[in-house]
């Protein structure tokens, strides 16, 4: 447990920094490294600003929250999606139609946003806009520490 | 104000425009004016109590919609509601704690006038006396308890 939460830490906090090496070179699980590769510019901004002006404590909360955001799973949208009636064809939360490339992240709930749109949510509420369902912290915590 | 709180109020009074509400009507000259700032009109509901009144509502958004909540507040003519103070301030989750971007204007406005809809009589908040008195200006910065779920 504590190297899975440490190895995590770093990584945020690289993310944190806007810096692109690093995860690369910490992490050998393949697709562990393709989320921090899609969601790292979303974070870059948010890190920025949360970097200077918060205490540790609330850093490492926060890198962590970045953790369990980043095990939702993410898609790109794909024609198909667009054809059939099953997968909304709007985002909640920007109300912009979903375009064909765009990339949509799952909640357990199996609402769909914008991966931009739903991360900044996240940050401040691990609930879903639309049902507000929890995102369950605590079943994704457990998953964590028995790596 | 960024692009995307813009854009999105924009796409929100396209809709209420095309699509509108039964007794809730926007402000449309002072929306274009600034579109941060909304007057919305709310109809009391048939067979209510509120029946033939009307109330306006002031919404204001911050760069951060629809993170952050709008501020929302009666202005003008107050209705007497048991969650309406007399300043304008309303006693209302979802402006506050449960708050989501999944909600809009026209959710919120759908709640309000439904909140007004289920009261059977007019009375102010118990502590309407003491609460105007001492609060903020902006209804955000109090410490709601909600406590009521059936008005």
């Amino acid at each position: 447990m504590g190297n899975c939460l440490a190895s995590n830490s770093t990584d945020d906090l690289t993310l944190l920094n806007g810096r692109n090496e690093g995860p690369r070179e910490s992490i050998d699980q393949e697709p562990v490294l393709q989320f921090q590769e899609n969601v790292q510019p979303t974070y870059s901004q948010v890190g920025t600003t949360v970097h200077q002006s918060l205490t540790e404590d609330e850093q490492i909360k926060i890198a962590k929250r970045i953790g369990i955001v980043q095990h939702l799973p993410i898609s790109q949208y794909t024609h198909e999606n667009f054809q059939s009636k099953k997968v909304p064809s709007e985002c909640d939360i920007c109300m912009n139609d979903f375009v064909v490339g765009d990339s949509i992240r799952y909640l357990p709930c199996m609402h769909q946003y914008h991966v931009h749109c739903v991360d900044n949510w996240l940050m401040r509420s691990l609930t879903c806009p639309s049902c507000c369902e929890p995102v369950d912290a605590s079943l994704l915590l457990s998953s964590f520490e028995n790596v | 104000m960024s692009c995307p709180a813009e854009r999105r109020l924009r796409k929100e009074l396209l809709e209420l425009l095309t699509n509108p509400m039964p007794g809730i009507y926007i402000d449309e000259e002072k929306v274009a004016k600034n579109i941060n700032e909304w007057i919305v009109t709310i109809e009391g509901a048939e067979k209510t109590i509120y029946e033939g009144e009307t109330f306006q509502l002031q919404f204001s958004f911050n760069e951060k919609y629809p993170f952050d909540s709008p501020t929302v507040l009666f202005i003008g003519k107050i209705p007497v509601h048991s969650h309406i103070y007399s300043n304008g301030h309303i006693c209302l989750s979802i402006l506050t704690d449960d708050w989501t971007p999944a909600l809009s204007v026209g959710a919120v406005c759908l709640s309000i006038r439904s909140m007004l809809s289920s009261a059977t009589k007019k009375e102010r908040p118990p502590d309407d006396m003491i609460y105007t008195r001492t609060c903020s200006k902006n209804p955000k910065k109090t410490k709601w308890f909600f406590h009521d779920d059936t008005v």
